[in-house]
């Protein structure tokens, strides 16, 4: 019996999932994040060889077998919250809207399975989509700036920009399923991007790297591989350690574990400039464990709070 | 609770803040009965409606379908049951088919069962030929077919319809009418909302009468007539109006009179018949009757005393 019940279960969760999966197919939305992606690629790719052949002299192309890792890096910020809350935008709130809601509830399926097939199907067109980003430029990048280095961990980046983007689209979701109102998530949604990324540029302005930012969703903390002593950084890399970052820094988990962060903080004087000094240190294994369960946090707490509105919503209209 | 019921409400409320929407509800409709639920615009139907298909929760007092409670988040109640909502919406991105297929996945039937079952349903509701097309592309009226059709989809011991003809032409109606009785030849148990005495008449044998929340009549549809106190009117018209004729009629103690140039109307207030005393109170005051006729006292003045006039509006 219990068995029986077990396969139910499993065939109303496949058959949500199929409902799903078609709704997001034939979403014009989707279709277009998809060729939004194809256009952003398409520029990172004949960027350099636009720009050689029109230099004067013109340049000849230097291989660049970096190109794809750097390309999955610099996939961050406003391009992962807007595929993010593009795709969860109307999730819920759209079904509602349409009225579609009313028929899809009264069918033999629990809310709570109606929840998990769309949240599943969003993580899986978001999966899809950076999946194809990240395939087109390899393809790409390996034909125009020859073979590409470290492709182990190209996998890695799908996954960190997928959790990266969950984290806005996790946000929009649940204003969604809060509002019933696809238009408030996506706004509610903006106007909380734009507000931690202006207190995160104030904090980051007048405290520094400081601890509060590795918790925040978005771009975080600045950390760098130089020193922190003097205005002038010695001679590292800077890295972006928020939500946003964490396709590079799994990647960077995987081929150098052990290399060390440094979060720099400043020092205000009386009198003359600020002196900037050393916060934290950490390894990007560290670093990027932390952004990984900051960023699962997000997303589990944020489905937690919308499947528990979705699960008490009534509908009084239809 | 016996298995005969497929429905049974004890005092079922809904409150929506502080408006009483269902009042202490206390409805049974048995197996295989169909049974229509009626009452003028919102009175409350779809209120009741929602909360046995699990939309809305009652405020209190409980519910049983097919003798299951239903408190909360239930599908194995849903399981049994096939809803078609007032004024269906299905995504418009879905063809009639499609719609059918996944609502027939949701419900747990095989590929065979489904490929048997969709043709069978797009040709009941007349929908042949226009099953690959796109919802969105369809009429008003094919919409409520297609939701006809996913309510039986999965060949549901009991039939929840709110409203179906709502918003249809007078064909669309007839032809959604002939529907509903082909579903009741199956001898599937049918609970069937409308705010139209016509239409229950016509496909229903009990009801229910629902007016601002509250229940005003449960039985057979027959039943109405003989138990609730329909008024009845008497027209006379008489050869020239007389002054004197109506302030007799006004002494009469049975009934109300009115007067329009030479007709007078009694509204009666009893079920005897009067026409000896009428009769000869307007000749005792001078008129001549050329006419005395009985109007009302049918199942149409039996509802309107029901719902009162306002809830016809």
């Amino acid at each position: 019996m219990a068995q029986k019940n077990r396969a139910g279960t499993l065939a109303a969760f496949l058959a949500v999932l199929y409902y799903e999966f078609l709704w997001n197919i034939r979403k014009k939305k989707i279709i277009a994040i998809f060729i939004i992606i194809f256009a952003i690629a398409t520029v990172q790719l004949a960027f350099a060889p636009i720009a050689d052949a029109v230099a004067n002299p013109p340049q000849t192309l230097q291989a660049n077998p970096t190109f794809t890792f750097d390309g999955i890096a610099a996939l961050t910020g406003i391009f992962l919250f807007l595929v993010g809350v593009a795709t969860t935008m109307n999730t819920v709130s759209g079904e509602f809207e349409s009225g579609t809601i009313v028929p899809l509830l009264t069918k033999p399926v629990s809310k709570t399975l109606v929840f998990a097939g769309k949240v599943v199907a969003a993580v899986t067109t978001l999966l899809a989509a950076y999946a194809f980003l990240v395939a087109y430029i390899t393809v790409g990048g390996t034909l125009i700036y020859g073979p590409q280095d470290n492709l182990n961990v190209v996998p890695l980046g799908i996954l960190g920009l997928t959790i990266g983007s969950m984290v806005w689209a996790s946000i929009a979701l649940t204003l969604g399923t809060l509002s019933k109102n696809s238009v408030l998530a996506a706004l509610g949604s903006f106007g909380f991007y734009i507000g931690i990324t202006i207190a995160g540029a104030l904090i980051g302005s007048f405290l520094g790297a400081s601890t509060i930012l590795f918790y925040a969703p978005g771009m975080g903390a600045s950390g760098t591989t130089g020193a922190c002593a003097g205005l002038e950084r010695g001679g590292g890399q800077t890295f972006s350690t928020g939500t946003d970052g964490l396709a590079s820094m799994l990647m960077r988990w995987v081929l150098n574990p052990g290399q060390v962060l440094n979060f720099c903080g400043f020092q205000f004087r009386a009198s003359g400039a600020p002196t900037t000094t050393l916060l934290s240190s950490d390894t990007f294994a560290n670093v990027a464990f932390r952004d990984l369960w900051v960023s699962l946090v997000y997303v589990a707490g944020l489905l937690l709070l919308s499947w528990f509105a979705f699960r008490r919503s009534q509908i009084a209209e239809s | 609770m016996p298995d005969d019921r497929a429905i049974e409400t004890h005092d079922l409320s809904k409150k929506y803040g502080d408006r009483l929407a269902v009042d202490r509800l206390n409805l049974t409709v048995a197996s295989k009965q169909v049974h229509g639920f009626l009452g003028p615009n919102g009175a409350g139907k779809s209120t009741t409606i929602k909360m046995m298909v699990g939309l809305l929760r009652p405020t209190s007092g409980s519910l049983s379908i097919l003798g299951q409670g239903v408190r909360g988040d239930n599908p194995k109640v849903r399981r049994k049951l096939g809803y078609m909502p007032e004024l269906p919406r299905f995504p418009k991105h879905l063809s009639g088919e499609e719609l059918l297929d996944v609502y027939g996945r949701m419900y747990g039937m095989s590929k065979t069962e489904r490929k048997g079952r969709i043709p069978e349903l797009i040709k009941m509701v007349g929908l042949e030929g226009r099953g690959k097309d796109r919802i969105g592309k369809y009429s008003k009226g094919m919409q409520q077919r297609i939701g006809i059709a996913q309510a039986l989809i999965s060949d549901p011991e009991l039939v929840i319809l709110d409203e179906p003809s709502i918003g249809l032409d007078p064909v669309g109606m007839v032809e959604v009418r002939n529907m509903v009785k082909d579903i009741v030849k199956s001898g599937t148990t049918v609970f069937f909302s409308s705010h139209l005495l016509a239409e229950v008449q016509q496909v229903c044998d009990h009801v229910t009468v629902i007016h601002l929340g509250v229940m005003r009549y449960s039985g057979t549809l027959d039943g109405i007539s003989s138990n609730v106190f329909a008024r009845r009117r008497i027209v006379i018209e008489l050869e020239k109006p007389v002054d004197s004729v109506l302030a007799s009629l006004k002494t009469l103690k049975f009934a109300t009179a009115e007067a329009n140039m030479n007709t007078y109307t009694l509204h009666l207030d009893t079920r005897e018949d009067v026409r000896a005393e009428i009769s000869r109170a307007v000749t005792g005051a001078g008129g001549v009757i050329v006419r005395m006729q009985e109007e009302g006292g049918g199942l149409e003045d039996a509802f309107l005393s029901l719902v009162g006039k306002e809830g016809m509006a």
